[in-house]
């Protein structure tokens, strides 16, 4: 992060404190209290509350979050149809967004405000916000943010950071091939600019023996480890598979990732002009192309015995390596368990993980890598859709990013110039998590970390439990404390307008705490509110007389509670 | 930690972890004998400048021909002669050396013997053999030059493969084996998570360089009444049994988080404020913030302790002069502060301060900055650091066919980082048949139960 960007994380957060101060003491304006005798009129009871509570379950799954007016309307619809429905909307880019931020950058808009450079770091932000928060194709954004973190490309890269188009276009082709085909999927990673900066696949020289010079292994290496079939052997149902001496069996050798790392040169940035090794400016709004000049000659020793001959055009190569990896058995297991991880729980059933990579294997009618097909599995799933309970170890801990969007988007989040713009920094500074902005190729967590103590104790996994340390865990009720008690609901750049959540619908009904605590445990536990944390809640919540403030107080305690945390 | 608690806690480590039994037996009984001396007290300080530290241009050497050598070879990147700062190494053999021309602090930390240097040291599997580099059987670290894994493994001390563990993690685990003293981890981040402190049963304590450090829950318990009242319902909450696996963890991570926020703020109570002597720089508020935790150890109660503070932005591809005369300014300043810092509360010598970086770059510049490299020297300073030497060897540079050279003059190291880490571990307390479980490669490159330190950083 920038000099500049901690200044404005500490800039923020100091205002946040500062509104905090301003309310801290509870007491309210009586003359806000709306009328509460006349009760707004209900739409007839066609949906049961174990309906609506159930929507509000796959909506936590699979969207980043749906408000209360729209459960109704999902539980309607059914589980599969809704989720079809959504499966059919079309992408709602990002690069759009960025590029008019950038026409409002190049026609002078944000010059009055201090180093409107930084406006070009803002873009891709701003844009990732606004979209996630307001896009109607929640599904595949939720989607998307999930395959970003498989996908791992990071604005902690300058390059990346600065143009904003890197970023911002890379989301787009996660956005655009989530439910696409998974080898369409791979090859749009391993040609996208953005991938190429940050794993040094892009100006990858053909080998120079006199010169001691061999290719990057850095993007071979991870498109085998981390994006297609992993270190070890897998079963079908995700399990490792061990010799005779209990030890995993490799996948691949350091032999391979250097025949591999062949294949992967010639590359470099699309654009006018542009040829191999020397660009000024890259052109990330395209797949990088080959220079076949610089692409390594000779043939090329994939896994499973197949070789790549001599003679073929890089592309060629590309293609075929890239098929290679996508038919190896791994795939399905090994995507299907990260991508149940980041959506439902941390430590799906083999069985569970078997029936969804047996979908992507084959979707039914003989396709394999069929991404739509996956989600539906992964979401319509038997351990998925079981009603949830209190005990046990299944689901996640949600992680921030999703927990920030889901509440803004269920609170009725708005802005008066209609666009919701969090820069993301002060979330980032609570929490360690930002949209493409991982510390390393590894994500914000690894998929196998597992917290010392009864997790590990069990045999268990909890990833996202791996940037919730001492600090995080703390900082975080700080952080909604900011936005629902101190109205500091977005960490807006000037130039744009700031955003705030529409609490009336829920000060409609605060007067009785029983149902506004209800009401919250649909919309946020679906339902599954503990009877002793409801009785809390409510007691908490009763000492207040101010409607407003009792709504703010009770999404306080309902948003920073252990039972919140767990997605279950 | 009592026996019995020990005892329980190797157990259940043992079943996932069936070598570390023994391994924890002695660092644990080192930490009682530790614990039964305040003045054994000792705290390593790693400070990682992220993104490669273009360090042929923060120690140069001097001596004419050489210093001709390397101008020409950096061309446009070489700093003129008659600006460098010379320091007097006791072990020069015969060549001069001298450090940028902004680090006059740190010329005076070496010549008064507080600091010493380490030339080209890098991440290695076994000594460099150009031969076997051009025969294709050399064993290389993972993903050489790239940032992802070299900043890595300089923290993880496994340049053979990808672990998210590091070393002062891999220490905690055998020293206080999950169980640290009033619930505060011996491994203090000020840049929140990060592998180097991370380990198989240990938690890394984030704070940050303001205030007392340690973050808590807004108005929690602070005297006034909705702060009462938001403590009362939050303990409520806190208290509830949680049958539920991952609830119970978290649930229990919270309401330890801010138990040990309570204890480590009325801890920095009686801290040494250090008002003054240090400037407002990042890495500077950083350090003065280790110094104030340090200045309350006895209170705190862990008789080893590791801080880690990354101060990043090296990587520079262009405009390396001007950052690097921005930035080694604002290293070299903050090393002194802290070193007076520590002496004036009388534990300079219990205290060793060291540097890491992703990798060193290459010699030769790009027409506007230099590229990812791999040796690069570095700073330790400490009271019992064996002052006012350069420890490895600094190479013999050469315009072409330069033995270390691997191409665009980028310098293959002469000193492991295993060789680095090993001194800096063994002074720290870390035991000779300990080691390996530390450094997993160390025997490559030291043989710690030989009588002779790796580099002798500490005489």
């Amino acid at each position: 992060m920038s000099k500049r960007n901690q200044t404005l994380v500490t800039r923020f957060a100091t205002l946040a404190c500062l509104l905090l101060t301003a309310c801290g003491g509870g007491s309210g304006d009586d003359a806000s209290v709306p009328d509460v005798g006349v009760p707004p009129p209900t739409p007839p009871p066609v949906v049961s509350k174990a309906q609506r509570d159930a929507a509000s379950r796959l909506a936590s799954q699979i969207t980043f979050g749906m408000p209360f007016e729209q459960l109704d309307g999902m539980a309607t619809m059914g589980d599969e149809v809704w989720l079809d429905t959504q499966l059919a909307l079309p992408p709602t880019f990002h690069a759009p967004s960025i590029e008019a931020i950038l026409t409002r950058r190049e026609a002078g808009e944000f010059e009055p405000f201090e180093n409107d450079i930084e406006y070009l770091i803002f873009a891709r932000r701003l844009a990732w916000w606004h979209n996630t928060i307001t896009a109607q194709d929640t599904v595949r954004q939720r989607v998307a943010f999930a395959l970003s973190q498989i996908f791992v490309v990071s604005d902690r890269v300058d390059t990346l950071e600065v143009y904003p188009y890197a970023l911002g276009s890379y989301y787009d082709t996660l956005l655009e091939h989530a439910f696409g085909n998974f080898r369409d999927l791979l090859e749009a990673v391993a040609l996208s600019p953005a991938m190429g900066i940050y794993l040094s696949h892009v100006n990858n020289r053909r080998s120079d023996p006199v010169n001691n010079i061999f290719p990057d292994e850095n993007f071979a290496r991870e498109v085998m480890q981390l994006f297609s079939i992993g270190l070890f052997q897998l079963a079908p149902d995700g399990t490792v598979l061990r010799d005779a001496n209990g030890d995993p069996l490799p996948t691949y050798d350091n032999a391979d990732i250097a025949e591999f790392a062949k294949v992967f040169t010639g590359l470099s940035f699309d654009g006018s002009n542009s040829f191999f090794g020397n660009v000024d400016t890259p052109y990330f709004r395209a797949p990088m192309v080959m220079f076949d000049a610089e692409h390594e000659l000779g043939e090329k020793r994939l896994l499973n015995g197949v070789v790549v001959p001599a003679g073929q055009s890089g592309l060629q190569d590309i293609d075929m390596a890239l098929d290679n990896l996508f038919e190896h058995p791994n795939v399905g297991p090994f995507m299907s368990r990260l991508l149940i991880q980041r959506l439902v729980t941390s430590n799906p059933s083999p069985a569970y993980v078997q029936r969804v990579a047996s979908v992507f294997n084959d979707n039914g009618s003989g396709v394999r890598g069929d991404m739509r097909a996956v989600i539906r599995a992964i979401t319509l799933d038997p351990e998925a859709r079981a009603a949830p309970t209190n005990a046990g170890s299944f689901g996640k801990l949600r992680e921030p990013v999703v927990r920030y969007v889901s509440l803004l988007r269920q609170l009725g989040v708005s802005s008066p110039d209609g666009f919701i713009a969090p820069l993301g920094y002060f979330l980032q500074d609570v929490s360690q998590q930002h949209p493409l902005s991982a510390p390393s190729v590894f994500n914000f967590y690894l998929p196998d970390h597992t917290p010392a103590g009864p997790v590990a104790d069990a045999g268990l996994v909890a990833p996202e439990f791996q940037i919730t340390n001492s600090n995080t865990i703390v900082a975080y009720p700080n952080f909604i404390d900011a936005i629902v008690l101190g109205d500091f609901v977005t960490d807006t750049p000037d130039g744009f307008e700031p955003a705030s959540l529409n609490f009336s619908p829920l000060i409609d009904i605060a007067d009785d705490p029983e149902a506004l605590v209800d009401r919250l445990d649909t919309l946020f536990h679906y339902g599954t509110l503990s009877p002793e944390l409801r009785t809390i809640f409510i007691d908490a919540i009763r000492e207040f007389d101010d409607m407003e403030f009792r709504v703010r107080i009770a999404l306080y305690w309902v948003l920073t509670s252990p039972e919140y945390a767990i997605q279950h | 930690m009592d026996r019995r608690t020990f005892i329980q806690h190797s157990c259940a480590l043992g079943a996932t972890l069936p070598t570390l039994g023994t391994s924890l037996l002695s660092l644990a009984s080192a930490r009682t004998a530790a614990a039964q001396s305040a003045s054994d007290y000792k705290a390593l300080v790693c400070i990682l400048l992220a993104g490669g530290n273009d360090s042929y241009n923060m120690l140069l050497p001097t001596d004419p021909d050489t210093y001709a050598t390397y101008a020409a070879i950096r061309a446009d990147l070489a700093l003129p002669a008659q600006d460098l700062l010379p320091i007097a190494p006791l072990n020069a053999n015969g060549r001069s050396f001298a450090v940028h021309p902004q680090m006059a602090a740190l010329q005076s930390l070496f010549n008064n013997g507080d600091a010493a240097m380490v030339a080209n040291v890098g991440t290695l599997l076994e000594p460099f053999d150009a031969a076997a580099v051009e025969a294709g059987r050399a064993r290389l670290p993972v993903g050489l030059f790239s940032h992802a894994d070299q900043i890595s493994q300089w923290q993880t001390a496994v340049p053979d493969g990808r672990t998210s563990e590091g070393w002062a993690g891999r220490i905690a685990d055998g020293l206080q084996a999950g169980n640290p003293a009033n619930g505060i981890g011996m491994n203090i981040s000020l840049s929140g998570s990060n592998v180097f402190q991370s380990g198989q049963s240990t938690d890394t304590y984030s704070i940050s360089a303001n205030g007392t450090g340690a973050i808590g829950i807004n108005s929690y318990a602070d005297g006034t009444g909705f702060g009462d009242y938001r403590k009362r319902v939050l303990d409520q909450i806190l208290a509830m049994p949680q049958p539920h696996t991952l609830r119970g963890a978290f649930s229990r991570r919270l309401r330890e988080s801010i138990e040990n926020q309570q204890i480590f703020d009325a801890a920095m109570t009686q801290a040494q404020p250090f008002d003054t002597g240090f400037s407002a720089a990042p890495l500077s508020a950083a350090l003065r913030q280790i110094a104030r935790v340090i200045s309350v150890r006895d209170v705190i109660g862990n008789p080893r302790q590791t801080f880690f503070v990354t101060i990043g932005g090296w990587d520079h591809h262009d405009e390396v002069l001007n950052n690097q005369a921005r930035m080694l300014p604002q290293v070299a300043n903050a090393l002194a502060e802290f070193a007076q810092a520590l002496k004036d509360i009388n534990v300079f010598d219990q205290v060793t301060t060291f540097t890491i970086s992703d990798f060193g770059r290459t010699m030769t510049s790009n027409g506007r900055g230099s590229d990812h490299g791999w040796g690069g020297h570095h700073i330790v300073v400490g009271g019992q650091v064996q002052g006012q030497h350069i420890f490895g060897d600094y190479p013999t540079l050469a315009l072409a066919n330069a033995p270390l050279d691997v191409g665009r003059g980028i310098y293959a190291p002469t000193t492991s980082i295993d060789a680095y880490f090993a001194d800096l571990a063994l002074w720290f307390g870390v035991a000779p048949s300990e080691l390996d479980r530390v450094l997993p490669n160390v025997r490559t490159f030291y043989d710690p139960l030989s009588n002779t330190p790796a580099l002798g950083l500490f005489g």
